[in-house]
């Protein structure tokens, strides 16, 4: 497409605007999180920190919650999504291939568990893990995030299993391969990019969650890193803001971590598994 | 075939699931509760500035280190969820052992049979140490439900060089609310405030301050309580809407943020008096400038220096296994060098006298204790902490309608019509 | 995701093969099976029941069933329905807002502009903030004396005394709007991206061929070209804000004076801060039908244009 200078002029006019509107808010995040206490609370602040101090990260880690709900925050956000792969990959091969009855009702699971407020479903989820010892517990959380999880996982794999050519299959069936043979050596390996996808995004969804983790885990040492900064925000506005600032910064670090080693393979593959579905 | 398969199949993971979490909340089980068994006790302590957080962590430690048998374990809540928290603790089974609270806030779990009476447990010299009206702020039919440990006044800081250079000397044992707006219009110049009040949370203060006039807000108790808003009860409201807006003496922005938002305001001279609770002392020390000088006022004066006595508290659910251990166990925290040690961190003010003079003589009464624990004396219990659903009107009701009217939106007669018709919607 | 749209393609029907494929199925679902019928299917079934009870908090307290009582005390419940007014605001303005941003966003980034990494980076940075994280950043930006938004509205002389925007009556909303946008924008906008790298080129080419302007172009091939996604993201964006808690929580807690009260807040409350479960189900049953019909009305109308 031929573009002429003045559209150029405002193209780069409105890139500029978007890029400060999505990058200054964490800009400002992180060089809040380096100011000392008094410079913080100073009325006139500027956009990089006078002097580079590091108290406030020191301040917030050994606050020993803060490094508790990390491990724990990293512990339920990478069990939920090694369980929510391994049970949502049968399901969306048999939805992508089967014309069996279970798929409309599995679609319409997909539908009616995205609209139903979670307020309605956490309080007999409470009530049904609570004699299975399950509330106040770490697995507990990770099945209830599986299964919650797994609605947007299963649209994503759907997508990606259809986009697998059938052919490769039935040349294997030929071989005499089982169906279950077929999944682990054939399907599995083409997958490859959706489940990245798929597990970025379930690990994602885990780590930014906060509802049901405020219901379901009450004892302090097993709460999450989003509780654990909420927290934080103390008593009658008692905010320390040049620690939680800190905090927040290392809570978005692992996430981050994740996007630059997948950025490529994320975006490429989350574009090509939609438009492919 | 099917249905077989799939009931067989949740059956046994229902007992799978039901062993891997067999191990989540008792683990001081057996609970025949004699004391020379072993037993590990949670206590949930809301402590948040640093010094009275190690200093209740002292309290623990000193406390395990004397009693093998009775272990305690520090965990760390939060006052702002502290009772949604508890809700769902209740509701779990998963109650710590001890709960830190305050009294306005356990009402609504006293009338839901969660918490254990503690008047055969406590000892004679712990009844003893705190007056009958405190007491009274805990108690509800002869029973007892907590141990009331720390009180919370709200005293005038001020900037000491701003009052010299105005001219002001507060000294005397009160200070009335018209010198309060007198001396703030003076200090009132040059796009500076006399005052900064961090009333986001206005209804705390409000019915607190209001006994200084009287207030009462609510007649009766439980269920049948009828809420009663006069002049006396708006006289605090209305004082500080003619401040800001008359007298334009108070910033209107302050109004509208949290208690330690104002402080920043309060450092750089932006306002010459803040008002607070007066814990915020402990964060004034940590945070302020070096060089800047500060000071407490005299307790503010309407027809008396009352303000309601809305003391901390440590109860007991009554589910609980151990409570004659926890019991003991808030007995020694009751001793008047604990109660002073956590006073002195949070700048509040012990609920019985041996802890005060304590105090007193660890601080010289210098950097506005002598004010701070004088202020102790004139707390007393308002009808308000005995109305069950008085969370749910000062949320729902008292909040919205007095931030409006702060932000002068609505007028006075107005405020006292929601106050009081609110009360009837969410008493329903 | 946009899979929900597209029907996934149709397997070949061999007829012969049809009973073993439901078993093959059946055993391929097994696994999840059981957690989903218990912790998502049973509790589903078991909260729109609760809200025709009057289960509540307390030690030994009888659950009984009442029948419409609840829903009939709702009807006169005018801060429940403030807060519904509230939480249609804004579901409605985040929704639209932020579908216009991420669209311009989204063709920004399908041209071959510089700087298109280093943007797409920042687009999918929100998304990698827990909402807590997020609810504390925008604290911190909007802080009436020490947060940067003021201190540049300030210099600019757009004002001259600092604005709460999170406390004050009339900016509060608003201000959480911006957030809300802020913090959906990744999603919005990759999956506008993926369906305007899905149109066929060769329409564009065609149109130029005819001399159509860009916008024209854009009017007359972009925006049909991305009916159904823009349908889909629409209609997911808008379930996902009118049921957001998180952000807002930790944002105002649904201060000041109630401005921003979303029903699911109010809910929240009426639940875990005054333990009237029964009363809190029956917040959550309207609001399911609420945005049952709203979606049926919405989705009615879109797909009805389409055919």
């Amino acid at each position: 497409m031929r573009t002429r200078p003045t559209a150029r002029v405002l193209q780069y006019v409105a890139v500029v605007c978007y890029l400060v509107f999505l990058g200054f808010p964490l800009l400002w995040l992180i060089s809040s999180s380096l100011k000392s206490p008094q410079e913080f609370a100073s009325i006139t602040p500027t956009i990089l920190p006078k002097n580079v101090d590091f108290s406030n990260y020191s301040d917030a880690l050994s606050e020993q919650g803060l490094v508790r709900g990390l491990m724990n925050s990293l512990q339920i956000s990478i069990a939920s999504t090694i369980l929510v792969l391994i049970v949502s990959l049968p399901v969306s091969y048999a939805l992508a291939r089967f014309r069996s009855r279970l798929r409309p009702i599995t679609n319409g699971w997909i539908l009616v568990s995205q609209v139903f407020p979670v307020i309605l479903i956490v309080i007999p989820l409470f009530m049904i893990l609570r004699p299975l010892h399950l509330t106040n517990t770490i697995p507990g959380v990770v099945i209830v995030y599986m299964v919650w999880s797994m609605p947007f996982a299963l649209w994503m794999l759907q997508g990606y299993v259809a986009a697998v050519p059938r052919e490769l299959e039935e040349a294997a069936s030929v071989d005499g391969a089982g169906r279950l043979r077929t999944i682990v050596s054939i399907v599995m390996p083409l997958l490859r990019p959706g489940l990245i996808a798929t597990a970025m995004f379930t690990f994602i969804s885990a780590w930014n969650e906060f509802f049901f983790a405020l219901v379901l885990l009450q004892d302090p040492d097993l709460k999450t890193l989003p509780l654990v900064l909420a927290r934080f925000v103390g008593a009658e506005g008692q905010v320390q803001f040049g620690p939680l600032a800190a905090a927040s910064v290392l809570a978005t670090v692992p996430s981050l971590v994740f996007f630059a080693f997948l950025q490529r393979r994320l975006t490429s593959g989350l574009l090509s598994g939609a438009v492919k579905g | 075939m099917k249905k077989v398969m799939t009931a067989l199949l949740a059956a046994s993971a229902l007992v799978t699931l039901a062993a891997c979490g067999g191990n989540s909340d008792d683990n001081g089980s057996g609970g025949s509760g004699s004391s020379t068994e072993k037993v590990t006790l949670k206590f949930q302590s809301l402590a948040f500035q640093k010094t009275t957080v190690a200093a209740t962590k002292k309290i623990v430690a000193d406390w395990n280190a004397a009693n093998p048998n009775i272990q305690v374990e520090y965990v760390q809540g939060s006052w702002d969820s502290v009772h949604d928290q508890l809700v769902t603790q209740f509701q779990g089974g998963t109650a710590p052992d001890i709960i830190h609270d305050e009294s306005a806030d356990i009402t609504g779990f006293i009338n839901q049979g969660y918490l254990a009476d503690l008047s055969p447990y406590l000892s004679q010299e712990t009844k003893d140490a705190v007056s009958q009206g405190v007491w009274d702020t805990v108690s509800s039919d002869g029973k007892v439900y907590a141990a009331p440990t720390l009180l919370q006044s709200y005293v005038v800081f001020a900037n000491t060089a701003l009052l010299k250079q105005a001219g002001i000397t507060a000294t005397g044992d009160s200070l009335s609310w018209d010198d309060l707006a007198a001396d703030a219009k003076k200090l009132t110049a040059n796009g500076k405030y006399g005052l900064g009040w961090g009333l986001k949370s206005p209804t705390a203060t409000v019915l607190n301050l209001g006994m200084n006039f009287d207030g009462q807000f609510f007649e009766g108790s439980g269920r049948d309580a009828k809420a009663k808003i006069g002049d006396a009860e708006l006289a605090v409201p209305k004082r500080i809407h003619d401040m800001a807006y008359t007298d334009k003496s108070i910033d209107p922005t302050s109004l509208t943020q949290s208690g330690s938002d104002v402080l920043p305001g309060f450092y750089a001279g932006k306002y010459a008096m803040v008002v607070g609770g007066n814990y915020a002392a402990q964060q004034i020390l940590e945070e302020a400038p070096k060089g800047f000088q500060w000071e407490v006022l005299p307790p503010l004066k309407g027809t008396s220096s009352k303000q309601a006595a809305n003391p901390q508290t440590l109860s007991v659910p009554a589910e609980g296994k151990h409570i004659e251990q926890a019991a003991k166990f808030i007995d020694y925290y009751m001793k008047a060098e604990n109660l002073a040690a956590v006073g002195q961190g949070d700048w509040l003010i012990p609920t019985t006298q041996a802890a005060r003079d304590a105090i007193l003589k660890a601080t010289g009464g210098k950097n506005g204790w002598q004010q701070t624990l004088v202020s102790g004396n004139e707390l007393t219990k308002a009808p308000f902490q005995s109305v069950e659903n008085y969370p749910k009107w000062k949320d729902q009701i008292a909040t919205p309608a007095l931030q409006e009217y702060l932000a002068n939106k609505t007028d006075l007669a107005t405020l006292g019509k929601k106050l009081n018709d609110g009360w009837g919607q969410v008493n329903s | 995701m946009t899979a929900t749209v597209t029907a996934p393609p149709e397997a070949p029907i061999r007829k012969t093969g049809r009973p073993k494929q439901n078993r093959e199925a059946i055993f391929l679902f097994l696994p999840a099976l059981l957690p989903v019928l218990l912790l998502s299917v049973y509790p589903l079934i078991r909260g729109i029941a609760l809200g025709f009870t009057d289960a509540r908090a307390g030690l030994r307290v009888d659950t009984n069933f009442i029948g419409f009582g609840n829903f009939s005390r709702l009807l006169h419940n005018g801060l429940f329905w403030d807060s519904f007014r509230i939480g249609i605001i804004w579901t409605l303005s985040v929704t639209i807002l932020q579908f216009v941003a991420a669209l311009g966003l989204a063709l920004l980034l399908n041209t071959n502009i510089k700087f298109r990494g280093v943007a797409r980076t920042l687009a999918l940075i929100p998304w990698a903030m827990p909402p807590v994280v997020v609810a504390i950043m925008w604290r911190l930006l909007l802080h009436p004396t020490n947060g940067p938004v003021n201190e540049i509205l300030q210099k600019l002389h757009l004002t001259d005394h600092p604005i709460n925007f999170l406390g004050d009556f009339s900016t509060a909303l608003p201000a959480v709007i911006v957030v809300g946008i802020w913090v959906g924008m990744p999603m919005t906008t990759v999956t506008l991206l993926a369906g305007l790298q899905g149109i066929d080129r060769s329409l564009y080419e065609a149109a130029a061929v005819d001399g159509a302007s860009a916008w024209s172009q854009f009017w007359n091939i972009t925006l049909p070209q991305l009916r159904t996604v823009i349908v889909a993201i629409t209609s997911l964006d808008m379930i996902w804000n009118f049921n957001s808690f998180g952000l807002v929580y930790v944002l105002t807690a649904g201060g000041p004076g109630g401005k921003t009260m979303l029903p699911m807040l109010f809910a929240y409350n009426e639940a875990f801060r005054y333990g009237n479960f029964g009363m809190a189900a029956a917040m959550g049953d309207v609001m399911v039908v609420i945005i049952i019909l709203f979606l049926a009305f919405y989705l009615r109308n879109r797909l009805r244009s389409e055919a």
